[in-house]
């Protein structure tokens, strides 16, 4: 258990050294990019390509960590006006709807990206599409776990 | 069909916060599910967001305007407005809508503003001489004044989906933020108008301008007063594309704060970097999935049929904007601005042009009435985020906000029924 424990505080600091990382190299970038274009008439050939990777991989990073304790856009009217009683039940029942949606996401997610394998194209430099791909699948199955565990959470919690 | 409870449950859920992007993908889901499409159709819209470039400005603006919300800046901004406007009459309510036109241009109208600013402008307010009633409204919709300019990232985001749809009438950032100058100036003006006319019995005493204030206040802001130049001059000129004014102001903010002023250590930058990601996050997924779901829509010709139902009930352009005017007001009140946008604006584009609207046009009536549905009680969210911040009950800031609502509904009437005025910079 302690070791799980460790391993989880682990693979949260990854996530924080990718989402850090993926910023500053895209701040950097798409700066040196504007330097290079307008004072010395060239630029990096994969640069812009990069940067519009980057993008989707910085937004699925920024939605993982949202569903670290659901913060995710949402409407929420009337959780405030239900019981104690009855809250975790519902509060399970959402994160659960949200865990599978989020799984069946991942599962084509995951066949998309095994087709791409098969495909073999690359999206910029010699960096291949499947790979460029892998976060969408990858993204989805930690939010489905993370909303997963809430539900579980949730009814443990209970009153 | 059976279609009926699975649209209830949703509607269940959601009511009880399902996240909107999960609701959003179940609906597409059905739908291309019902069309006899191979679900894998869904990753591969949500990877149609490495086909648009203009959204690279979303990530930088955000990091750099939370960066700018969790220094000092605010406070620098402020102390150089007054410098600059001090003479001038209810120079601090200008300052105070200015200074946080300026903080949700960069970071939507998502609360911060009035939790940011609100701090040292309400009290500045009250401590000056203005009615309690008065600032208490006045930095409550300040807190959502600014979305027509730039960097706004609603904006943005309109026009992102808008060009997704191809519409055959293509449309720039550069004209959308061209397009807000003038209805953002009718707001100040009127604002400024009610100001006077408040104080107009006991009217605020006027700071006499102090040169050596004003040296002070611009050198302490040094680093600080070229950023407006970036983000403004560099788009309306033309120097700058919009994601290249973001780089640049993303860069610059982050030297500036971490570097120079200091005010950021690695730590809260790493912090900073997290919540702003969080927020990008969230709104770059439901743009996700919401473009699955257009192209669904479009797919089943729902805007199509929708116009065609529309114009069985309403024959002219003017009736038109009138319900459309209430629907968003209430699309205001419930929905989250990121959301509303994605969400509507595929049906309501092409609704809304079947009646002649320009979509620019439309995109500024669209904010316009987003930055009143946060104020329109009962649910109105920058009512409920002031009541938080200051520690007021809800019914006070209800009455201290509803003069400002007013002016800015008549604001948002004008806006509507005058095309021109949202227009005249562009070639239409």
């Amino acid at each position: 258990m302690h070791n799980l424990i460790a391993l989880h505080t682990r693979l949260l600091q990854l996530e924080d050294i990718f989402l850090v990382g993926f910023l500053v190299l895209t701040i950097v970038l798409a700066s040196l990019q504007i330097l290079l274009r307008n004072f010395f008439d060239t630029g990096i050939i994969w640069g812009d390509s990069f940067l519009r990777i980057a993008v989707l991989w910085i937004g699925m990073l920024g939605a993982m960590y949202a569903s670290r304790d659901d913060r995710h856009i949402s409407i929420d009217i009337g959780m405030r006006f239900l019981s104690a009683h009855i809250k975790p039940y519902v509060q399970a029942l959402v994160f659960i709807f949200t865990a599978v949606i989020c799984t069946i996401v991942f599962w084509y997610g995951l066949q998309l990206v095994l087709l791409e394998l098969e495909d073999g194209q690359y999206g910029f430099a010699r960096i291949p599409v499947w790979l460029c791909e892998s976060i969408i699948p990858f993204a989805f199955m930690v939010i489905a776990i993370r909303y997963f565990v809430a539900a579980i959470l949730a009814l443990l919690n209970e009153p | 069909m059976t279609l009926a409870p699975i649209i209830i449950a949703l509607l269940v859920l959601a009511y009880f916060g399902a996240p909107l992007f999960s609701l959003i993908l179940a609906v597409a889901m059905l739908g291309f599910y019902y069309q006899d499409i191979n679900l894998m159709v869904i990753p591969i819209e949500l990877y149609r967001i490495t086909n648009t470039p203009l959204l690279l400005a979303l990530p930088l603006f955000t990091f750099a305007g939370y960066l700018l919300s969790e220094s000092n800046t605010s406070h620098r901004l402020v102390r150089v407005s007054r410098a600059i406007l001090g003479w001038f009459p209810t120079e601090l309510s200008v300052v105070t809508v200015v200074v946080c036109a300026f903080f949700t241009a960069f970071t939507g109208a998502t609360g911060i503003t009035i939790i940011a600013l609100g701090a040292l402008l309400y009290p500045a307010l009250t401590q000056s001489g203005y009615p309690k009633d008065y600032s208490l409204g006045l930095v409550t919709t300040s807190g959502s004044m600014g979305l027509l300019l730039p960097p706004s990232l609603p904006l943005i985001l309109y026009v992102i989906i808008v060009q997704q749809m191809n519409l055959g009438q293509a449309i720039t950032i550069e004209q959308a933020f061209l397009a807000g100058v003038l209805p953002t100036l009718l707001m100040l003006v009127m604002l400024f108008a009610w100001g006077l006319w408040v104080t107009r019995a006991e009217p605020v005493a006027l700071v006499p301008f102090n040169f050596t204030e004003l040296r002070r206040a611009l050198r302490e802001a040094i680093w600080e007063i070229p950023l407006p130049f970036f983000v403004l001059g560099g788009i309306y000129s033309g120097i700058f594309a919009v994601s290249e004014a973001a780089a640049v102001t993303a860069l610059y903010v982050l030297v500036v704060e971490v570097f120079i002023y200091k005010e950021i250590n690695l730590k809260k930058l790493v912090k900073v970097i997290q919540d702003s990601m969080t927020m990008v996050g969230g709104i770059l997924l439901i743009l996700g999935v919401a473009l699955a779901l257009t192209n669904y829509l479009i797919d089943a010709e729902v805007p199509i049929n929708l116009f065609e139902w529309i114009k069985q009930h309403i024959d002219n352009k003017f009736t038109f904007l009138i319900v459309l005017n209430l629907f968003l007001l209430l699309l205001g009140m419930i929905l989250d601005i990121f959301s509303a946008i994605v969400i509507m604006v595929p049906l309501v584009v092409p609704v809304a042009m079947g009646y002649g609207i320009h979509p620019i046009h439309l995109g500024i009536i669209f904010l316009a009435n987003m930055q009143l549905g946060y104020l329109t009680p009962p649910v109105g969210m920058s009512l409920f985020i002031a009541s938080y911040r200051f520690g007021k009950p809800i019914t006070e800031i209800y009455r201290s906000t509803i003069p400002f609502m007013l002016l800015l509904l008549v604001s948002v009437l004008i806006i509507t029924y005058w095309p021109e005025l949202s227009l005249i910079f562009i070639d239409h």
